[in-house]
């Protein structure tokens, strides 16, 4: 087990060290650089106009006219040495300053999503598997199917519209007006909670018509094993049969996706976040890309592929708890 | 050992059902696919509507009565206008629609098309259009259908410019159907260098190139996505976005085509044929291609079928926030840029019409791939 | 103490209906063995799954099925009359009949101690709780000649070894405390030298807790080794009964004889074993007539491949299906 743990964390550190030299390539991809956008930001339209050599002056100021190497070294040093992810440009600040406030709402969001897929997938999935053929099955198919072919956002397109016609109310955003810039309180949390079923279900959508079809094949596929045949002759009974033997298999494969599943749902998010009005990080990641803040949109890539790696490592960890085979074997 | 010391004539029913047999053992791996997946009943509709939107597309000049940037400013925001025999005023063999008129709307004194129950307006088929190519060399006039006189017909309504939103979409489905496939043809020829690498070599190859798939499986796609398509030059031409998109699309795609052909490979490495064709001197790059990935083609199509979703969802989403392709190209995601807000579709729900397609190509693909996958897999028979 | 008569068991499949055992009947009477003999595909197991109601969902059992089983209680159940998970039926499977089965490794969840899976044997049917439970799991390993069953109880399958794990397969189904004991090939998966042992264990088991035992191979040796009486199955219809001794030593049934001739044995090594010719159809490409006319060398043409072959009843407990049998008593 100790083996598999340190295992399991080297292989987490080397890939976080490649992922984080990608995404410094995919910082330093825009064509020009900070000093002649914050140069464009800062005087254009004030009648001052600015030369090679005032923009190569402002390069020097902000250390940009050093070799990748060392800006690179120097960026990711900040983070994993000061946990600083530098100044935001377009934004006039820091980028510690922006993205703080959003990562606990971003992971509220993420936790959320997970709980509605896992909480609907797992008993639908059984479900399905022991009530094979009939019509609950063939209904689910159809849906998994929808699933995949209905994208997220177009899904929230249509729910917002309905709940516009039904209910006549907008149910997007994240808080009601009055608590959007209010300090936190237990007011805003509830009025928190109150918000975040909506954009939990839309970004569980697909996530869920995936995992509801990966327990069906698991569960069916445990229902025929021999273990559960030899539960049932020494007179097992049949309810609680089903949930000790196949049931707690087919949860595997589920564990094992889920930074499969955190990977879908911060794909989707920033598309998502931009129909419902979700002011987080997909938000923000988006708005930057849109201003060409690599800073901000760098430092949001890394820190969602950082949450991604720690959970495929927790999915490790809950698998070897789970499985006693992988447990003891490795 | 003893046979059934039976002498009686076959009948004329066992005689057919042997030379089925003798078929069915004689066949070819492929007819047998095709046999098997002509059963499919979903499979072969959703070859049927994919059959269908190509060819629409392609042949969007046609089809399609008016271009991508023809507007009509006397029809903004109009609602379909859907062909019809008969109204109050009697029946007519020839379909027509209503002419129309604007009016200001009382509350928002917005400039609201209505339509006129007075005139009519026929709908003929074969009609002169703006001059254009068909695919790109035979030059055009005709379009299928259309209105005379230079009145308009707009099938779907029009968009807040007042652009004919059925021919933007077939134009759209050709777009967003090329971009998938070259984006899946991208990935292919990735996934053969990466995979087969990966699966011929071993070890520290294998090692190193696991690492990168790592990599590129763990990162987000789309916001990786939209960091390269946010890197494009603003002053890039239309086309130039386009090819861009379908590289970006294209580059990240492979990991999971790359794993199924580095497992396989790894799986038959030690089969004694492709042994014997190293030790006659085959090179890798042969023993792959000729002895090793012709043993497992079918799957190899199966798996590319099933990323074309994710190819036209990647390229929907990232067009429709605006890091995608950029007008005036058209595609599936750029037209649903108009229908982001609800007030939108509130006012023109028609502009949510490529959204079906998207649906339906994305379902359609995911299906195909399904029946694909059963007719491509020998044990789905005994089941 | 079990009387199965006119036993037949279809399955509804896509294909159509396959019956892969038809008007199988057969008795055990106390502390006896039951050897059923058979190549794989023949309903031996089949039969027996029916016994404990453990077919699958497509499988029917037809009506004129009769499976009466003596229980402890002294009380008799109709086995083919249960309500599908009723309490009696529950009881019935493993209080009353306990299984083993040819996978030891496969009939283990792969997630829990082999001394959950037993303590939740013994909790269903001994009503014992915590350490009595576990203890009792104990002396269950112990029985079966577990070395160190303190701490084996608490070990995962995969880390015993395959003759470990069908001892311990053994314990869990005697652990309920069964009067009958069935036994689908349960030495089949395990070296030549466990498979003695573990059947040695079997029989001393027998003996001691005076069960009943239904044994089913495929290996006619085995069943000199174990059982007092044998039914001997062909494509889903026993096709010779009688004790071991009589049908060993003088098998009436041409395929009983040619399973007989295919034992591998130790005083005939230079003799070339002789297999049964040709391969088992299958239930759903039934021949008509005697199911063995198409492998049977003593083959009446015109009679055995037209006619199904009655039961022949040669001495008290020893029957056969076979036309020699029928034209032998008639000439």
């Amino acid at each position: 087990m100790a083996r598999f743990l340190i295992d399991r964390l080297f292989g987490m550190v080397v890939t976080l060290f490649l992922v984080s030299i990608m995404v410094f390539v995919i910082m330093e991809l825009p064509p020009g650089d900070y000093a002649e956008r914050y140069a464009f930001r800062k005087y254009s339209g004030t009648g001052v106009t600015m030369t090679e050599t005032d923009v190569q002056a402002i390069r020097v100021e902000l250390g940009l006219d050093a070799p990748a190497i060392t800006r690179y070294l120097d960026w990711i040093g900040g983070i994993v040495l000061r946990g600083d992810f530098g100044p935001a440009y377009a934004f006039d600040t820091s980028v510690n300053n922006i993205i703080s406030g959003k990562v606990w709402l971003t992971l509220g969001l993420l936790f959320a999503t997970l709980i509605v897929t896992y909480l609907v997938s797992i008993p639908v999935g059984i479900y399905a598997a022991v009530r094979r053929g009939g019509f609950a099955d063939y209904g689910l198919t159809v849906f998994s199917y929808l699933g995949l072919a209905l994208p997220n956002f177009l899904l929230a397109l249509v729910m917002l519209y309905f709940a516009n016609r039904w209910f006549g109310a907008s149910i997007g955003g994240l808080f009601s007006a009055p608590y959007a810039d209010a300090p936190w309180s237990a007011a805003k949390f509830w009025d928190l909670v109150k918000h975040l079923w909506l954009p939990a279900a839309v970004l569980a959508w697909s996530a869920m018509a995936y995992q509801i079809q990966t327990v069906r094949a698991t569960m069916s596929d445990e229902l025929g094993k021999l273990s559960v045949i030899a539960a049932r002759a020494r007179g097992v009974p049949e309810g609680r049969l089903l949930l000790k033997y196949p049931a707690r298999l087919a949860i595997n494969p589920v564990v094992s996706t889920i930074g499969f599943d955190v990977n879908r749902i911060f794909s989707e998010l920033p598309i998502v976040a931009v129909v419902l009005g979700l002011t987080e990080l997909g938000d923000l990641l988006l708005k930057s890309y849109l201003d060409l803040d690599m800073n901000v949109a760098g430092a949001i890539l890394l820190l969602l592929t950082v949450v991604i790696v720690v959970m495929n490592f927790v999915s490790d960890l809950l698998l070897a708890w789970l499985d006693p085979r992988i447990r003891l074997g490795g | 050992m003893t046979d059934t010391p039976q002498t009686r004539p076959e009948t004329a029913a066992e005689r057919r059902e042997r030379r089925q047999r003798e078929r069915y053992y004689s066949a070819s791996q492929w007819t047998l696919i095709w046999w098997r997946f002509r059963r499919h009943r979903a499979a072969m509709a959703a070859a049927c509507v994919l059959g269908l939107m190509v060819f629409l597309g392609l042949f969007a000049e046609f089809f399609a009565p008016y271009g991508t940037t023809e507007r009509n400013r006397d029809y903004l925001s109009g609602p379909p206008q859907i062909p019809k025999f008969c109204d109050d005023n009697g029946c007519s063999l020839r379909p027509f629609v209503h002419g129309t008129r604007t009016e200001r709307d009382p509350v928002t004194l917005r400039a609201v098309a209505m339509p006129d129950p007075e005139t009519r307006r026929h709908v003929h088929f074969f009609v002169e259009g703006q001059p254009a190519r068909l695919l790109g060399v035979i030059p055009i006039e005709t379009r299928l259908f259309g209105l005379q006189d230079g009145a308009r017909l707009h099938l779907w309504g029009t968009d807040q410019m007042g652009r004919d939103v059925f021919s933007r979409t077939l134009y759209a489905t050709r777009t967003s159907l090329s971009i998938g496939v070259a984006g899946v043809l991208i990935s292919f020829v990735l996934a053969l260098v990466i995979g087969g690498a990966a699966g011929y070599f071993g070890g520290m190859v294998d090692n190193v190139i696991q690492r990168m798939t790592e990599v590129v499986r763990v990162i987000p796609v789309i916001p990786l996505y939209m960091g390269l398509a946010a890197a494009m030059p603003k002053d890039w031409s239309s086309t130039q976005v386009y090819f861009a998109m379908t590289i970006i699309l294209g580059l990240f795609g492979w990991p999971t085509l790359a794993r199924r052909i580095r497992s396989q490979l790894l799986s038959i490495r030690g089969e004694d044929y492709v042994l014997a064709a190293e030790l006659a001197g085959a090179r890798p790059a042969r023993v792959i291609a000729t002895h090793m990935l012709p043993s497992f083609t079918s799957f190899i199509i199966v798996d590319l079928v099933i990323s074309f979703p994710y190819m036209i969802l990647s390229e929907t989403a990232l067009s429709f926030v605006g890091l995608g392709l950029r007008p005036p190209s058209v595609s599936w995601g750029v037209m649903l840029q108009q229908a982001q807000s609800v007030q939108a579709i509130e006012q023109a729900p028609w502009l949510f019409i490529p959204a079906v397609f998207v649906v339906l190509a994305v379902l359609a693909f995911t299906v195909l791939g399904d029946g694909l996958r059963d007719a491509a897999d020998p044990y789905s028979e005994a089941r | 103490m079990l009387t199965v008569e006119n036993l037949t068991i279809s399955f509804r499949t896509d294909e159509g209906r396959v019956t892969p055992v038809q008007d199988v009947g057969f008795s055990l009477a106390e502390g006896r063995t039951l050897g059923i003999v058979g190549e794989s595909g023949s309903g031996k197991s089949v039969s027996t799954k029916a016994l404990m109601r453990l077919l699958p969902g497509n499988a029917e059992i037809g009506a004129q099925a009769r499976m009466r089983y003596t229980a402890k209680s002294g009380e008799e159940i109709a086995i083919e009359a249960l309500k599908p998970n009723a309490r009696a039926l529950r009881h019935l499977r493993g209080g009353e009949i306990g299984m083993i089965f040819q996978e030891p490794m496969a009939s283990f969840s792969p997630v829990y101690t082999i001394g959950n899976q037993i303590m939740e044997t013994i909790r269903l049917h001994r009503g014992l709780k915590g350490q009595a439970a576990r203890d009792l799991a104990v002396e269950m390993l112990t029985k079966v000649g577990i070395s160190n069953p303190d701490a084996r109880v608490d070990q995962y399958p995969h880390e015993l070894s395959g003759g470990m794990r069908q001892r311990a397969m053994i314990a869990l189904a005697l652990s309920a405390g069964p009067r009958l004991l069935i036994a689908d090939e349960p030495t089949t998966a395990l070296d030549v030298t466990i498979q003695a042992q573990v059947l040695d264990l079997m029989r001393d088991l027998q003996r001691d807790l005076a069960m009943g035992m239904i044994f089913i191979t495929h290996d006619l040796g085995v069943i000199a080794h174990i059982a007092d009486d044998v039914a001997v199955m062909y494509l889903g219809t026993i096709v010779e009964t009688g004790t071991a001794r009589e049908v060993l030593k003088s098998p009436a049934h041409p395929y009983t004889r040619g399973l007989i001739k295919a034992i591998p044995r130790a005083d005939r090594l230079d003799a070339r074993l002789e297999a049964v010719p040709g391969d088992i159809p299958s239930p759903s490409a039934r021949p008509s007539g005697c199911p063995f006319h198409p492998r049977c060398a003593e083959a009446i043409a015109g009679l055995c491949d037209r006619a199904t072959p009655p039961e022949v009843t040669l001495g008290v407990g020893r029957r056969v299906r076979c036309h020699l049998h029928e034209t032998r008593a008639v000439a």
